[in-house]
C-alpha cells in the first residue's frame, strides 16, 4: 500500500514534469514571447504538479491513524505436563509466569481487529479467533459468519474481555511497549502482559471492515496474521510458477534447475509460534527486551 | 480491495489532469488526433505501472523465484540450524508492517557470501554469509535487510514499470508464458542486483527492523566491515558486484544508526555460536544475554567450504 503510494506520487510528479516540459519545448517562442497557449499548457501542467504533490500529502496522513499491536498474555502459574496449575501471587516482577494467550490488534479508531490464540496446552497455540470492532460493538467473525460478541461463548473469557479492554474504541490502552502488569481487585497479579507496537503499520483497511465478515472463510483465510503455526497456506495452496532453467549473474548467464520442491519443503517447515515466544524471551528480544514495567490497573 | 479502489480514483484523477494538460498545450504543428494518440498513450503508460499486484500474485512469483534460487544453490538440510535461521528472520520481520506476507527463512548450501530475498516473504541466507558473522545480531541485520526488500516490494515494483506490463490489462495476464517471465526477470534482477536505491532503503529499514527487534543495531554495519576485510576473495566477488562499495555503504549506515538515534540491543554471540557450531558450543541451554562489554569471538573464523554441490559450477560464473 505504503509503495504503491509512493509510486503513484512517483509517476504523477513524472507526469507533471513531462507536462511542464512539453508545455515550454514545443514552442520555440515560448522563452522570448509567451503565448496565450503554452502559458496556459504550464499552468495545467503546474496545476497537476501541485494537485499531485497534494495527493501524495494527504495519503500518509490518512494512514496516520493506523496502530498495531500484539500482546504475549501471562498469568502467574506453570503449564505441567500440558496441563495449567495456576500460582497466585502479588508480586508485580515473579518469573512464575505461563503463557496462554497471544493477541495481535490493528487498529483505525474506532475500529478495531483482534486476532486471539489461546494455548490450551503450553505447547501450541490454537486457531486464531478474529474479533471485528467499530467502536459500538464487537463480531467475532468465523468461517460462516459473524457473530456478536455478546452472544459468543468468548465473551466470558475473562482473559479475553481483558485484551479487549486494551484496545478500547479502537485505540491503545497503556504502554506502547514492554512489560506491563495488572492487578485483580484483590491486589494480586491477574495477568502479566508484554506488549510489542508495530512502528508504521502498513495493513489494508479492509482487515476492519465487518462488511468482509460476512466472507466467512475466505476472509479469515485471507487475512489473519503469520504467526509461526499459524502460517497460512491458502495462498501457497495455488502458486505454481515453476522457475526459470537461465539467470544473469553479474559473471554471465548461468544454467539452473528451479527447484519448486525445495519451496514446498520450506514452506512447510514447521515454525510454532510457542517456540518463537520462548526464543524471544531466551533473547530479551521484541516485548521482552527489558524496557521497564508499567503497571496496569485492576481488571 | 480498498487499495485498488483508491488506485483506481486516483487514476482517474490523474487522467483528468493529463488529459487537461495536453489539450490546453498551444496549437502547434501537430493534428488533434496525434496529440490526442500521445496522450492516451503516455496516460495509459503511467496507469499501467499503477496497476496493483496483488499479495497472492506477488507470492505466486515469489515461489517461481524462490525455486529458481533454490535450483542455483540447494537447500541446508540442517532442521536446527534451518529452525535458528527462522526464528531470528521471524523476530525482525515481526517489526514489519506487512501482516499480509508469511516469511519463511532458509540457508543455501554455498560458500559463496549473499543473501536472497524473493517477492512474497522467500529469504535465503547463505553457509557462507554465515561463515562470516560472529554473532546473532550480524544475522538478524542482514535477514532484517532481506525483509525490507520484500516489504518494499523491490522486485515486483521494477516489474510494474517494465516493458513487460505494458502487454498485459493487468494482473489477470500474469499467466502461463508471461508469468514466467515475470519470474525470469525478477530472478535476474536479484541475482544481478538491485538498484542503489532499492539497496539503500533496504539497508534503512534492515537497521530498523533490527534494533526494533530488540538487536544491536551495529549488526548489519558489523558484518558489512567482515564483507571489507574479504574484499577480492571468489566467495564474495558476486556480492560486491552487485553491491556498494562496503566503505560507501558503512559510511551510509553509521548515518543511519547516527539519524535514527538507534543504540543499545543484544548481540547474543554465544546462543549463535551454539547454532552455529553445536560442537565446539558448551552444553548449557541458551539463555537470555545483555550485550556484553568484550563480545566472545569464535576461535577461528572461516569461510566454510560446501559439503555437497548440486552440480558443479559452470564455466565464466
Amino acid at each position: 500500500m505504503e509503495a504503491g503510494r509512493r509510486s503513484l506520487a512517483r509517476a504523477l510528479r513524472h507526469a507533471g514534469a513531462r507536462a511542464l516540459r512539453r508545455g515550454a519545448g514545443n514552442n520555440p517562442t515560448t522563452c522570448a514571447r509567451p503565448v496565450f497557449g503554452a502559458a496556459s499548457g504550464s499552468r495545467a501542467a503546474r496545476a497537476a504538479l501541485v494537485g499531485a504533490l497534494v495527493l501524495a500529502a494527504l495519503a500518509p496522513a490518512a494512514e496516520a491513524q493506523k496502530a498495531q499491536w500484539s500482546d504475549a498474555v501471562y498469568v502467574p502459574g506453570r503449564w505441567t505436563a500440558g496441563r495449567f496449575v495456576a500460582a497466585p501471587t502479588s508480586n508485580g516482577n515473579t518469573d512464575a509466569l505461563a503463557l496462554v494467550m497471544r493477541v495481535d490488534y490493528f487498529t483505525k479508531a474506532p475500529r478495531l481487529r483482534m486476532e486471539v490464540r489461546r494455548s490450551a496446552d503450553g505447547q501450541t497455540f490454537g486457531a486464531p479467533q478474529v474479533l471485528l470492532g467499530n467502536g459500538a460493538d464487537v463480531q467475532v467473525v468465523t468461517a460462516v459468519g459473524a457473530t456478536p460478541l455478546a452472544r459468543h461463548a468468548l465473551n466470558n473469557d475473562t482473559l479475553v474481555r481483558a485484551a479487549l479492554a486494551a484496545a478500547s474504541g479502537g485505540r491503545l490502552q497503556g504502554a506502547a511497549n514492554g512489560r506491563l502488569v495488572e492487578r485483580l481487585g484483590d491486589g494480586s497479579v491477574g495477568r502479566v502482559v508484554f506488549r510489542r507496537s508495530v512502528r508504521s503499520p502498513a495493513f489494508e483497511d479492509a482487515m476492519l471492515d465487518p462488511r468482509n465478515a460476512s466472507a466467512g472463510r475466505q476472509f479469515l483465510s485471507r487475512s489473519i496474521a503469520s504467526v509461526g503455526d499459524q502460517r497460512s497456506t491458502a495462498v501457497v495452496a495455488t502458486a505454481g510458477a515453476r522457475g526459470v532453467d537461465r539467470i544473469q549473474t553479474p559473471h554471465g548467464s548461468v544454467p539452473v534447475t528451479p527447484d519448486s520442491l525445495a519451496i514446498t519443503r520450506m514452506e512447510a517447515f514447521p515454525v510454532s509460534a510457542m517456540t518463537l515466544e520462548e526464543f524471544l524471551r531466551q533473547g530479551a528480544l521484541g516485548p521482552y527486551a527489558v524496557r521497564g514495567d508499567s503497571t496496569g490497573g485492576h481488571q | 480491495m480498498s487499495a485498488l479502489n483508491r488506485a483506481g480514483r486516483v487514476a482517474s484523477v490523474l487522467l483528468a489532469a493529463v488529459l487537461f494538460a495536453g489539450v490546453a498545450r498551444p496549437a502547434a504543428a501537430q493534428t488533434i488526433g496525434d496529440r490526442l494518440g500521445r496522450i492516451v498513450g503516455g496516460a495509459a503508460r503511467i496507469v499501467r505501472t499503477m496497476l496493483p499486484i496483488s499479495t497472492d500474485k506477488e507470492v505466486e512469483i515469489g515461489r517461481g523465484i524462490a525455486a529458481t534460487i533454490a535450483g542455483r544453490y540447494p537447500l541446508v538440510q540442517d532442521s536446527a540450524l534451518t529452525l535458528y535461521v527462522n526464528l531470528v528472520g521471524l523476530t525482525v520481520a515481526g517489526e514489519s508492517p506487512r501482516p499480509d506476507i508469511t516469511y519463511r527463512f532458509a540457508v543455501l548450501e554455498t560458500p559463496d557470501v549473499n543473501a536472497f530475498a524473493a517477492p512474497g516473504g522467500y529469504i535465503f541466507v547463505t553457509r557462507g554469509a554465515l561463515g562470516l558473522m560472529e554473532n546473532e545480531a550480524e544475522l538478524a541485520g542482514v535477514l532484517a535487510h532481506e525483509v525490507g526488500h520484500v516489504n518494499r516490494r523491490h522486485v515486483i515494483e521494477g516489474l510494474r514499470k517494465s516493458d513487460m506490463m505494458q502487454s498485459i490489462r493487468d494482473e489477470s495476464g500474469l499467466t502461463g508464458t508471461t508469468l514466467d517471465r515475470a519470474v525470469g526477470q525478477g530472478a535476474n534482477a536479484i541475482f544481478s542486483g538491485y538498484s542503489r536505491e532499492d539497496e539503500s532503503e533496504a539497508d534503512s529499514l534492515g537497521v530498523e527492523y533490527a534494533a526494533g527487534a530488540g538487536y544491536d543495531p551495529q549488526g548489519l554495519p558489523t558484518f558489512v566491515a567482515h564483507l571489507n576485510r574479504h574484499a577480492g576473495e571468489g566467495p564474495v566477488a558476486e556480492l560486491f558486484a552487485t553491491h556498494e562499495a562496503p566503505d560507501a555503504r558503512l559510511a551510509r549506515l553509521a548515518r543511519i544508526v547516527a539519524r535514527d538515534s538507534l543504540r543499545g540491543g543484544v548481540t547474543l554471540p554465544e546462543r549463535f555460536a551454539a547454532q552455529l557450531h553445536p560442537s565446539a558450543a558448551a552444553p548449557a541451554a541458551p539463555a537470555p544475554q545483555a550485550k556484553p562489554a568484550t563480545p566472545a569471538r569464535p576461535p577461528a573464523r572461516v569461510i566454510p567450504q560446501p559439503t555437497r554441490r548440486r552440480k558443479p559450477k559452470p564455466p565464466g560464473e
